[in-house]
């Protein structure tokens, strides 16, 4: 086999402009997918961290049964009870790898800072455990002023763009309206406790968060819209929701859970809109490779015929000149890939000692450009291109294979 | 029992809706040991008897038994396999693989058939000595001369220890006095090792030095063809 080897590299060697080509086309499409996928891959994290974290959804969501559906129409005969609230925070808090269990309550109407008035949203959170759940993200976009406390319960949190129309800065006053689940219109006042940054533009003129009690007393209830979820691990979320529905249902409560990533509406889109964008580069570099591998490998037989003539006239079997062939394509392979993963290094150390930034679409601040560096994806993107390389060069050496000896010692 | 047996082969190519009949009805039988010339003018059909001899082509019609093995009857592979084991080939352009020197072109055959690395180097330094290029061993094709080209050749044929070894012109790219040498070297060979030899040539320079000549005209063997 080694001898077999030392042909395949010294043929590749043989013409150093066209395999020199041919690595280059390897390599480069093997960058771009691989960097594409570093990026990727870091911003999956950012969006996961901001959907658990950020936006407070926790890893799992309990909501009564039928909520997904009706829940806004008859929002009283889907919510929890605060019995079976507390029933169910007992059993799913019980499990190992829980963190925590808190009740969340969702209210819209209107704000109003007494000239002024326009539409909000607003989750009514524990806060301790809304500071629990928020974690590292509060570091990442502090807030301005005060967080929410159950001493104060009248003190809100307010987006920040809401705060700016309404000029509902840390101190002022304000009024929220509401209907209650009777279909009462209620007003309470408020005093803006924090102003936070919501992470989007499309939610930081709307977005308030509430502490549970006032945001039950808005609405006039004591009962729970849902119970957020927070696991020690991510991982494990699809896991622990099979086992947590399980225990619910069994406990007598008729619920639905739903991951993370059912409810971040903008996770799902965004890494759905790079999925298939990794797809259509992958897609192109595959055909370039698979392309670059048959062009070089074609031109090889031909240039080789007579070779291929000598080496089957001395014996080499037909499976024996394929492989030759496949060896060299799959050589091709391993060393475009190999320069693929040093451009990748390379580019990756670029932009960690740059660090630069942009402001995505839709996103209120500049985020920093990352490249993960997951030399498992790089592997198994290694073997991939080898593998599809050494069968781009099957075609060519199953031609070069059946050539008549005769002929073949013939070509000129 | 003869090494090579022919009896009426023919041969056909078909250019397009022409028949171009090579071989009609060929008749030859050669013994182990012998050292035989096959000559005749372009187009006689030399080399397609050498390419029929060699198991690398397949006669339209015909026996034709090497070593007592009907060719006609073993598959592809196992006509690799009696080509390996049994034959050496010496070509007239030599068709030495370019990327490898000297020794690891002789190693060849050893390795397709599958010895060690150790076996076919020692084998080979003994072929290429046996030749006298003992010192090029190294050298790669194109840094050497057509002499040696062709002597790499000839031990890269002899190396698996082949019954026949199997010449079209060989001294057809070589200067008079190379030619004389090499097949001085072929006759040496065959004496030493009464390794057979049959080989093409219309170089009338070189008949002299054979022990017995098959002549073709046309696609017949019109001297020679069966021994007296």
């Amino acid at each position: 086999m080694r001898k077999w080897m030392k042909l395949a590299i010294r043929n590749i060697l043989r013409n150093k402009r066209r395999s020199l080509v041919t690595l280059l086309a390897i390599g480069v499409g093997f960058a771009a997918i691989s960097l594409f996928h570093g990026y990727v891959n870091n911003m999956y994290a950012g969006l996961r961290f901001s959907a658990i974290r950020g936006e407070g959804l926790g890893n799992l969501t309990i909501n009564r049964a039928g909520w997904q559906e009706k829940g806004k129409l008859e929002p009283e005969k889907y919510m929890f009870s605060k019995a079976e609230t507390e029933k169910i925070i007992k059993l799913v808090t019980e499990k190992k790898g829980v963190v925590l269990a808190t009740p969340q309550i969702q209210v819209a109407g209107i704000v109003s800072n007494g000239t002024t008035s326009t539409i909000f949203i607003a989750q009514g959170v524990v806060p301790g455990d809304d500071r629990a759940i928020k974690g590292a993200w509060a570091a990442f976009r502090p807030i301005k002023g005060e967080s929410l406390q159950d001493q104060k319960s009248y003190g809100v949190e307010v987006a920040q763009d809401l705060a700016r129309y309404l000029n509902l800065q840390p101190g002022k006053d304000g009024v929220v309206m509401a209907t209650t689940l009777g279909g009462q219109m209620n007003a309470m006042d408020i005093q803006t406790a924090g102003v936070y940054d919501s992470g989007s533009d499309a939610t930081n003129d709307k977005y308030m968060r509430f502490t549970f009690s006032f945001a039950q007393a808005l609405v006039d209830t004591k009962m729970a819209e849902r119970i957020v979820v927070l696991l020690e691990n991510w991982e494990k979320t699809e896991e622990m929701r099979g086992v947590l529905l399980h225990k619910i249902n069994q406990a007598g409560i008729a619920c639905e859970i739903k991951t993370w990533n059912e409810l971040s509406l903008f996770y799902s889109k965004v890494k759905g809109m790079f999925d298939m964008m990794f797809l259509f580069i992958f897609s192109i570099v595959l055909v370039i490779v698979v392309m670059s591998t048959v062009n070089t490998m074609g031109m090889a037989v031909m240039e080789r015929t007579r070779e291929i003539g000598t080496l089957r006239a001395l014996g080499l079997k037909r499976r024996g000149v394929s492989l030759l062939f496949a060896m060299e394509g799959g050589l091709l392979g391993l060393f475009g890939s190999l320069i693929g993963v040093a451009l990748h290094i390379s580019v990756w150390a670029v932009i960690r000692a740059l660090s630069p930034t942009y402001t995505p679409p839709g996103i209120s601040t500049p985020v920093p450009l990352v490249v993960d560096l997951v030399p498992q994806a790089l592997f198994v993107l290694m073997l991939c291109l080898l593998f599809l390389s050494l069968f781009a060069a099957i075609i060519p050496a199953r031609r070069a294979a059946k050539q008549n000896v005769v002929d073949a010692l013939g070509h000129v | 029992m003869a090494l090579i047996e022919m009896e009426n082969i023919r041969k056909d190519y078909f250019l397009g809706e022409t028949v171009v009949h090579a071989l009609q009805g060929v008749d030859l039988r050669i013994d182990k040991g012998e050292f035989v010339a096959i000559w005749g003018p372009s187009g006689s059909g030399k080399t397609t008897l050498l390419n029929l001899i060699g198991a690398i082509d397949e006669p339209s019609a015909g026996d034709l038994a090497i070593g007592g093995r009907e060719v006609r009857s073993l598959s592809d592979n196992q006509r690799s396999e009696l080509r390996n084991d049994t034959m050496g080939f010496i070509f007239q352009g030599f068709n030495l693989i370019p990327v490898f020197s000297a020794l690891e072109n002789v190693m060849l055959p050893l390795q397709i058939k599958g010895a060690s690395s150790r076996e076919a180097k020692t084998r080979a330094l003994t072929r290429l000595e046996g030749v006298g290029l003992g010192e090029f061993i190294h050298h790669r094709p194109f840094k050497m001369s057509g002499g040696q080209q062709q002597r790499v050749a000839i031990a890269r044929a002899l190396v698996n220890d082949p019954s026949v070894v199997i010449a079209d012109e060989p001294t057809a790219n070589l200067d008079s006095e190379t030619a004389r040498r090499i097949i001085a070297l072929m006759r040496e060979l065959n004496d030493n090792e009464e390794t057979t030899f049959i080989f093409s040539t219309h170089d009338q320079r070189l008949l002299d030095q054979v022990k017995r000549l098959v002549r073709l005209e046309d696609g017949r063997i019109v001297d020679g063809g069966l021994k007296p």
